[in-house]
């Protein structure tokens, strides 16, 4: 029943045409010592216009590197050096410059964390979105700005006519991420990455933020990936699941699938560390010896960490596997559930 | 049993400068915290809980309100400089609370530099700290920029303990954390508190790790506690709109577990230059009545410790669920986890 996965294979059956179709993506570090660091390792995805597709895993999963990517800007000094990013029907890497720059902004759109680090603190908020508006839309001035007003009404800033003269010093953390988030759909983006642009708010604003993100992705039939530290966000928010381990993803499923029958023992030993229940958190992890002589294997990345890791695992570097149909796990043994 | 920390009435108004206008940071908070309990304080930024923090500490002077520690009043400098040492304070950001020139066994020690202890029994008790949140030998040669996060906040948290402190106010010790570094020093912070019976008031916006570490929690909103008492009461029985609208908004990793959305607050938090008159939350709350706005609800008890500010708490209730979400989603986990574990590994922290 098991069968490696083509690229082809990790589209779920029932799907539409993706909007984004990510394939092979591999992106290196060039060190001072001879071989480079491989931050994303042939990474392959599907996203379908209007579903979020969710992006867990801790710092230096290469969360970033791969959302900077994706529109073609790996962070310095990081080379793309293989893969395609299909973006309804064109690959993107092989448009000419010019035409990348228009794109992004107009169809691929990205909200990262720290708003005020992204605005311009000598120009109104609402100008700089409607200059988004002008330019990629090439509408004038006065429909720019009558887009940007409805932009913000759509963001729930209060009192939006008069916080469109508003700089960005005068808004609160929360707003001013309202007004990014305005920013980036302004031009009714069909891609939209979120790069932990929730991690810093507060629940309650956050809880607004994410219910605003999903009506607009799915009023726009936009396609979103959502990155992010906090498992629990997903579970609520995303369509679909992917867990990022070392530039690989461990496990892809549903939201469904992926919480109720994790299958890859680092998807396991991410939820027990969010249960926070000590029993379960000592099972889930290897003992500290075998963390400690972690050496870059040819095998699992993940082995060195992993308390079910048998002799095939340092030496076999684990495929793609569908368990079930949208299910799909990088594990020479994952979990079994009755 | 007599409360280590007693805080009555406290506020601190901050002038602003150029302006006659004031912050009211806090505006009459009064809680307690007893000999080895954990007090979780929460609430959205600008709640003023770091405030609450710092004045407990000393570090600023509070407006109004008395801050009682051991029985004795804190304040003046006398009674201060007694109790130095026995209340400390673990940052945010363990990268930037430590001296990147320092290695990690010298910004441990430290502390007791300043208190004058010898060299040798400082060393003694750095090495003794650092087996207590299991920093091994060699890692106390290193600078700060080699550890990774959650090993820094072991080194802050060393670097708090060596005085022997009888209280411990962690302000956000785990909101810069990946979550298995977060667990790691949750489990850290029980078992010193299970070993040496230290107190703790627990800064976070974090509320499930703040569910799972305290046994009280304090729920701030502009400078007042709204809500107080068992954690696991207030937790799955919350009798203030606030309280309600911020569970509410806790996305536990398990898409069934949706804690109740009955109330769900609009807006944002007032300006504490202007702080509404009556009650703080009227003007977001879906249950204000006109007396509300007008008047300010006092605490009502509703028995076991279990304090609420809000006229209309019985109404709050009749949305009680009855149910305990957050034990019941560790239930559910522990059933979905337990599926073909692997022998636990012998030692943990």
């Amino acid at each position: 029943m098991n069968a490696i996965v083509s690229s082809e294979m990790l589209v779920p059956a029932q799907s539409v045409a993706p909007a984004l179709s990510v394939r092979d993506l591999r992106v290196e570090f060039p060190t001072a010592m001879g071989a480079p660091t491989v931050a994303i390792k042939n990474l392959s995805f599907d996203i379908e216009p209007g579903t979020i597709l969710g992006l867990v895993g801790e710092s230096g999963a290469g969360k970033t590197t791969l959302a900077r990517s994706i529109l073609n800007l790996p962070p310095m000094p990081g080379r793309i050096t293989n893969g395609e990013v299909w973006f309804e029907g064109t690959d993107l890497r092989r448009l000419p410059e010019e035409e990348q720059r228009e794109r992004r902004g107009r169809d691929l759109s990205i909200v990262v964390p720290n708003p005020r680090g992204e605005l311009n603190p000598l120009i109104t908020v609402g100008d700089q979105i409607a200059t988004r508006a002008q330019v990629h839309l090439r509408i004038d001035k006065k429909a720019a700005q009558a887009r940007a007003l409805e932009m913000l009404q759509k963001v729930q800033i209060p009192d939006p006519k008069r916080r469109m003269n508003a700089y960005a010093h005068e808004l609160s953390g929360g707003m001013a991420q309202r007004v990014v988030i305005a920013m980036s759909l302004v031009c009714s983006p069909r891609f939209v990455i979120s790069d932990d642009a929730t991690s810093g708010l507060d629940v309650t604003v956050q809880a607004q933020i994410l219910k605003l993100m999903r009506d607009l992705a799915f009023e726009q039939q936009s396609a979103m990936l959502f990155i992010t530290r906090d498992v629990g966000i997903t579970a609520h928010f995303c369509d679909r699941v992917a867990v990022m381990y070392s530039g690989e993803i461990m496990e892809i499923a549903s939201r469904e699938d992926l919480f109720l029958d994790p299958q890859h023992p680092y998807t396991v030993m991410l939820m027990a560390a969010f249960s926070h229940n000590a029993k379960l958190r000592s099972q889930w992890r290897a003992p500290d010896e075998s963390r400690e002589n972690a050496t870059p294997s040819v095998g699992c990345s993940y082995a060195s960490r992993c308390p079910k890791a048998q002799s095939i695992c340092h030496v076999e570097h684990p495929e793609l596997l569908e368990r079930r149909p949208g299910h799909v796990v990088r594990c020479h043994f994952p979990v079994e559930r009755t | 049993m007599t409360a280590l920390l007693e805080v009555t009435n406290l506020r601190k108004r901050f002038p602003i400068a150029g302006s006659r206008n004031v912050v009211q940071a806090i505006n009459g908070v009064t809680f307690s915290i007893a000999p080895g309990e954990t007090l979780g304080l929460v609430g959205e930024s600008g709640s003023g809980k770091t405030t609450v923090g710092r004045c407990i500490l000393g570090l600023i002077e509070p407006s109004d309100g008395s801050i009682r520690f051991q029985g004795k009043q804190l304040g003046d400098q006398k009674a201060t400089r007694a109790l130095r040492g026995k209340i400390q304070l673990v940052f945010q950001e363990p990268g930037e609370s430590l001296d990147p020139r320092y290695r990690i066994g010298l910004s441990i020690e430290e502390p007791l530099i300043a208190q004058r202890v010898e060299a040798a029994e400082r060393r003694n008790r750095m090495l003794e700290v650092a087996r207590l949140v299991g920093l091994s030998r060699e890692m106390l040669e290193l600078y700060p920029a080699e550890m990774s996060a959650g090993q820094q906040q072991r080194v802050g948290i060393a670097r708090a303990m060596i005085t022997r402190p009888e209280l411990v106010v962690l302000d956000e010790p785990t909101s810069a954390l990946d979550p298995t570094a977060r667990a790691d020093i949750i489990e850290l912070l029980m078992k010193i508190q299970g070993d040496l019976g230290t107190s703790y008031l627990f800064i976070s916006h974090d509320l499930s790790t703040v569910r799972f570490i305290s046994h009280r929690v304090a729920i701030m909103y502009l400078g007042m506690v709204v809500e107080q008492g068992d954690a696991a009461g207030v937790f799955a029985h919350p009798r203030h709109p606030y309280s309600m609208g911020l569970l509410s908004a806790v996305l536990l990793p398990h898409p069934h577990f949706k804690l109740d959305a009955s109330v769900s607050l609009a807006g944002e938090i007032p300006s504490p230059i202007n702080l509404p008159k009556g009650c703080f939350l009227a003007t977001r709350c879906p249950f204000a009545i006109d007396r509300c706005r007008t008047e300010m609800p006092p605490p009502t008890d509703l028995g076991g410790g279990h304090i609420v500010h809000c006229f209309r708490n019985q109404d709050v209730a009749h949305l009680d669920r009855a149910s305990d979400t957050f034990a019941e989603f560790q239930l559910e986990t522990e059933r979905i986890l337990s599926a073909s574990a692997p022998a636990p590994a012998p030692e943990l922290v």
